[in-house]
């Protein structure tokens, strides 16, 4: 079913050299999506009373294409890139996350978060000022921890330079759950929260996302060597393709294990996706007087009256 | 015969701002009328956006509002379609498509189907019309006006072209999704739209005027590509998708008569039959509705009765 993609195309390309695998039941028409997401955005910010905005800009294809997409929606010039790196960070993050400020000619800036998180869980032998609990914190504690100290640089950014956050999320991590709650999944609004990663991939190529980003190896890099898909058991096309089908095709299990799909493999996403369901809605709110918000008071986020100036 | 100059306007309302959009709409009206057009087609809730929910009530409108008197004011010696939220005397809602002429509102239909699945909720912000009619027009042929989703049931064409319509018009706010790649313009619902459209034309023999809106409401993005469809179902004009603009049309009106002498499909029409079958299908969807309250294994007695009789005419 999946065939080789070069840059932009929705067919098949040689295999050697392709630049990344698209299933082609995902294969999007780039030109249109990316039409529309450059309308989003600019329609999100013109709405709210913005003309700038910024993201945090890891080095990775998620971020590198809403950068693309923001730069062309409202100019690089608006555009501010906050490069966040922990120590033990990639120096081949820091290097892609720079080739693209330089290919777009937007502002950027470098925030190290290594002492806001090491001054919490300490470093090496000095303690830190989480205390015990703290010291022997987990991977996933710590690399939650990191998400959301890059949330709260962002959105401390975010004032000085007048500007929106905007959401890097990608709908296959949001389906399964791969993200911080008020960490990376914190922004103003999303352009790219419904694309899945290999269509992620394939608008990238499009708008011309540094090849060097396209073909790496997709990594929260919250620690050293870790990748998304040795952590999930799955490369993005299987898992891409199981989700399209299980949630926008509505196939049954049935159907699916049919289709091929491993039957183990579509109990763990489906409960992947299951136990995930919380961080994609706003918190609930306990009914109790005559109209609650989100339940029984219903307004557009943006009517006459609501952007700030 | 003079051509008859079809203005498109292919706007992006600003939701909840009434007047906003009211003055675009004059503006429009007189751009239109400087290009000469006979007949002006604004979008669905062109005059107050679309994702309204509980703004819906904040934006209505009585159809003898004076704001819509001074928009058939402002059209003149022209035919326009408008769109808004009309709220009726009894205070219900509707999502609504007037006709403007001669100074006044000459008609006014309101939705019927009002999509309430998917990314829709229509029906709870909405109540549905229950009137579809062909109206008499200053341009000598009666018109069929429809929206949106109206047209996604085919009775709907049907009955207006079988009532004299000679130029059905819908109104839309149609929401872009379903991108892929195996779609003619990459978008699944312009698509399906443009299928419908070119069937509806066809089969009824006559013109049809699409008017979508573009822009944005929230997080959905309205794909525009407004057409004029010629009674042969050949496409006449298609407008861009996504982008705004005011686009002029010409037709000539005599392709109706030209066509419908050629394709006498509408002469052998058999609404009689149709009404005939309606009405024995209907008798028995009524006879033979389940009970959906009662439990599955406790069937009415009724439904039991005649599910009975049913399996013996079968045996039979």
């Amino acid at each position: 079913m999946a065939s080789d993609a070069g840059p932009g195309s929705g067919g098949p390309a040689a295999a050697q050299g392709a630049l990344f695998e698209l299933p082609e039941e995902l294969a999007i028409d780039t030109d249109v999506a990316r039409r529309v997401m450059v309308g989003f955005i600019r329609n999100q910010l013109h709405q709210a009373g913005f003309g700038r905005a910024l993201i945090g800009l890891s080095g990775g294809i998620d971020s590198a294409l809403v950068a693309f997409l923001v730069a062309e929606a409202i100019g690089p010039e608006e555009l501010l890139c906050v490069m966040m790196p922990y120590k033990t960070s990639s120096a081949e993050s820091v290097r892609d996350a720079r080739l693209v400020v330089e290919k777009l000619g937007c502002q950027s800036e470098t925030v190290e978060i290594t002492r806001i998180v090491d001054g919490y869980f300490g470093d090496g032998d000095v303690p830190g000022d989480g205390g015990k609990s703290a010291r022997g914190a987990s991977q996933l504690r710590r690399g939650n921890f990191m998400a959301r100290a890059r949330m709260c640089v962002l959105y401390d950014r975010s004032v000085p330079w007048s500007g929106l956050v905007v959401g890097t999320g990608n709908k296959t991590e949001a389906l399964i759950g791969y993200t911080t709650l008020f960490g990376d999944s914190a922004c103003a609004f999303n352009p790219i929260g419904d694309l899945y990663k290999s269509q992620v991939r394939q608008v990238a190529a499009a708008i011309g996302v540094p090849e060097a980003i396209i073909r790496k190896a997709p990594s929260a890099d919250l620690w050293p060597g870790q990748t998304d898909e040795v952590e999930a058991g799955f490369t993005y096309p299987e898992l891409d393709r199981l989700l399209f089908w299980m949630i926008d095709k509505r196939r049954s299990d049935e159907e699916l294990i049919v289709m091929g799909f491993n039957e183990a493999a579509i109990a763990r996403v489906k409960r992947l996706v299951a136990v995930s369901e919380f961080k994609r809605q706003v918190p609930p709110v306990a009914k109790l007087g005559p109209r609650t918000t989100g339940v029984d008071y219903l307004y557009p986020r943006r009517r006459p009256g609501s952007a700030r100036r | 015969m003079k051509p008859l100059r079809i203005a498109l306007a292919q706007m992006a309302p600003v939701l909840g701002a009434l007047d906003d959009n009211i003055a675009r709409h004059h503006e429009t009206l007189e751009a239109a009328r400087a290009g000469g057009a006979g007949l002006v087609v604004f979008p669905e809730l062109g005059l107050t956006g679309y994702q309204l929910q509980d703004l819906a009530a904040e934006v209505a409108m009585r159809a003898d509002d004076p704001r819509l008197a001074g928009l058939a004011a402002a059209a003149g010696g022209m035919s326009a379609v408008v769109s808004f939220v009309e709220e009726a005397d009894d205070h219900r809602l509707f999502i609504s498509a007037a006709l403007l002429e001669e100074g006044e509102v000459r008609f006014v239909h309101r939705k019927l189907f009002l999509p309430t699945y998917g990314l829709f909720d229509e029906r709870r912000f909405f109540a549905a019309g229950d009137r579809l009619r062909a109206v008499e027009s200053r341009l000598g042929v009666r018109l069929g006006i429809a929206v949106c989703e109206d047209f996604w049931h085919l009775a709907v064409p049907e009955t207006l072209a079988l009532d004299g319509a000679q130029i059905l018009i819908n109104v839309s706010s149609s929401p872009g999704r379903d991108l892929a790649a195996i779609h003619e313009v990459g978008l699944g619902t312009a698509a399906s739209w443009r299928n419908l459209m070119r069937t509806y034309a066809q089969l009824t023999t006559s013109f049809l005027v699409f008017c979508n809106r573009v822009g944005m409401d929230e997080t959905v993005s309205f794909w525009g590509g407004s057409e004029v469809i010629a009674p042969s179902g050949e496409a006449i004009f298609t407008a861009p998708l996504f982008d705004a603009g005011l686009h002029f049309v010409d037709i000539e009106l005599g392709d109706v008569r030209r066509e419908r002498i050629g394709l006498p499909l509408l002469r052998d029409e058999r609404p009689e039959l149709h009404l005939r079958e309606l009405r024995r299908i209907l008798a028995e969807r009524t006879d033979m509705a389940i009970d959906v309250a009662s439990e599955p294994s406790a069937p009415s007695e009724r439904t039991e009765g005649i599910m009975r009789r049913a399996r013996q005419r079968e045996l039979g």
